[in-house]
């Protein structure tokens, strides 16, 4: 058995490399700045989005502060539609923390939807910048703990530059033309996600959250979406995640057919009967509920929760979604201790 | 004045145009009721808005999902636009106006713009301010047209807590003021803790709560129209 000798970084990365480890890691592949960490360093969480040291510092601190086991930037998920052209809102004006949104939309209409990709998407927007921050964190804290990023699934991607109602509709009328586009955004992030691999990420994370069967059909995803995610794990080198919120169950299967090392999923899915499905050697990653569990609930219901998520048996403790910043500093210790003293 | 064997067939056709997303057909029935003499109200609610709910019912069993909706309700909207000039109008006593929108730094409006539809069959006077409205927008709204409805949608966990700014800032100005909010993250607990007095959590349900309404004040014009047939 191995011992107390892991560091945190082992620990995860033998797990994906399915290598025998102590506990499930605590760590998640999406953004988990806190508060805490922003008043550490009196940073405004507008200004992160575009400073490689202040995102860097932030992405550091829910590790430094609580033992979280990872660093993740970027934080917000408009770094490959603006890298595509489009506008965003980083809302500089509003006191309270909101996510920067896209301001104008790349596809106004059905007839515009044959976009043409710009070369040297690498170089674009803020994606050098969101590489150079990847290397920052390496530095600051990549010896103890993994550093991971993100980008956006084909189908939450095309969500973001033209109009959802459209985009939907058209994917029941017209799948040819969406799955060209899909086409099109898949070597967009293939792009984009090369250059992080590049930067020295530990992992990557896919963020298809649009997705979801709360919102599709079963049929559709299999249809429509897979073949274009496959095509992007495909093309992808580091240990992967496909990230799926909501309903799920319907679609684990296919989400471990994208070829992803791990797959994640949110409080909405029966991980009991997920594991049963997809059996023991399947990395699934989940499934608290970021919000109302880890922000709005008590210490108690935190480490209830935490214990259920790993005896339902997760192979790793992991948000459903990026976790919300005014997270209470008891709340997140509650949640490692309660991680770190649990056997099975 | 159409046989009532008639008056069926078209409400059916109206409802299957709603079920099977056929924007054609559901023109085409509604232009029919018109020229047989159909009262509006009736092919609105017996027709698309009974077609509505079973879509309803179809989303609930998965046997639908949100593009099928969304079809469906551009089907609803083929015929609303061609019956709700003919309605007449009539005091129900209720004021009927709402102001509907999705709260700042949230982008997503199909939940919110499902539960505008149906106060559109209701012919409630809306104000809709869109998606990604700051928070002060929705008191200012509020105020200059003294609407009696605020409906606050906010699809992501990172936006909802705008929502909780609103109805106090609402509350504060307008103790009577009602409220409802709705989108994927909220919950009856939310709901509750923030004084909302009501709440959907996701597209099907806020439609069905909408559907409940729009019945309850259809009720009541009925009810009405009654009493004023027996004078």
């Amino acid at each position: 058995m191995i011992g107390a000798e892991l560091t945190s970084r082992e620990r995860v990365m033998r797990l994906f490399n399915s290598e025998e480890i102590d506990r499930p890691p605590c760590f998640s592949g999406m953004g988990n700045v806190t508060t805490e960490g922003l008043k550490k360093f009196g940073y405004k969480f507008a200004e992160l989005h575009s400073d490689a040291k202040m995102m860097s510092d932030t992405a550091a601190s829910s590790h430094r502060i609580f033992g979280f086991e990872c660093g993740i930037v970027p934080f917000d998920l408009c770094v490959e539609a603006e890298a595509l052209g489009c506008e965003i809102n980083v809302y500089a004006h509003v006191e309270d923390i909101l996510y920067p949104t896209i301001k104008k939309k790349l596809i106004n209409n059905e007839d515009e939807m044959e976009i043409s990709i710009p070369a040297g998407l690498q170089m674009r927007g803020r994606v050098p910048l969101v590489s150079e921050t990847i290397g920052l964190l390496k530095k600051d804290i990549g010896d103890e703990v993994v550093v991971g990023t993100y980008v956006l699934g084909p189908f939450t991607l095309a969500g973001q530059i033209m109009e959802l109602n459209d985009l939907l509709k058209l994917s029941f009328k017209k799948p040819d033309k969406v799955g060209k586009l899909l086409g099109l955004l898949s070597d967009a992030i293939i792009v984009i996600a090369n250059q992080y691999e590049k930067a020295g990420a530990d992992y990557i994370t896919v963020r298809e959250m649009g997705a979801t069967s709360d919102v599709l059909s079963p049929r559709l995803f299999k249809n429509l979406i897979l073949p274009y995610l496959k095509k992007i794990f495909e093309k992808l080198s580091i240990p992967s995640v496909i990230h799926i919120c909501g309903k799920t169950n319907d679609i684990v299967t296919f989400m471990v057919e994208t070829g992803a090392t791990a797959i994640s999923v949110d409080q909405k899915n029966d991980v009991v009967q997920t594991r049963q499905i997809l059996g023991k050697d399947t990395l699934i990653f989940g499934n608290y509920d970021p919000y109302n569990v880890l922000v709005a609930g008590a210490p108690e219901l935190v480490r209830e929760t935490i214990k259920k998520c790993m005896d339902d048996s997760v192979s790793a403790i992991w948000p459903g979604c990026d976790v919300w910043p005014t997270v209470p500093p008891e709340n997140f210790n509650a949640m490692m201790d309660e991680v770190k003293k649990y056997r099975s | 004045m159409a046989t009532e064997e008639k008056r069926k067939e078209i409400l059916e056709k109206l409802r299957n145009a709603v079920i099977h997303y056929d924007e054609d057909t559901a023109k085409e029935a509604s232009n029919e009721a018109l020229n047989v003499g159909l009262e509006s109200s009736d092919a609105i609610f017996n027709g698309l808005v009974s077609g509505m709910e079973e879509v309803g019912r179809l989303f609930e069993a998965q046997e639908y999902f949100v593009p099928e909706m969304l079809m469906c309700a551009d089907a609803l909207y083929a015929g609303l636009d061609i019956l709700k000039p003919h309605v007449r109008k009539m005091d129900l006593g209720v004021k009927g106006s709402v102001v509907i929108g999705t709260v700042e730094g949230d982008v997503h409006d199909i939940g919110k713009n499902i539960v505008k539809m149906m106060f559109d069959v209701a012919g409630f006077t809306i104000y809709d301010l869109g998606r990604d409205v700051p928070l002060d927008k929705f008191v200012e709204e509020q105020m200059k047209t003294d609407s009696d409805l605020v409906c606050l949608s906010a699809m992501m966990t990172t936006t909802m807590g705008g929502m909780k700014k609103v109805i106090d800032n609402l509350k504060a100005k307008n103790p009577n003021i009602k409220i409802m909010i709705g989108g994927a993250p909220v919950s009856q607990d939310i709901a509750e803790k923030w004084g909302a007095d009501g709440y959907a959590k996701d597209a099907s349900n806020a439609l069905k709560d909408a559907i409940n309404l729009v019945s309850s004040l259809k009720k009541l014009k009925d009810e009405a129209e009654a009493k004023k047939v027996a004078k």
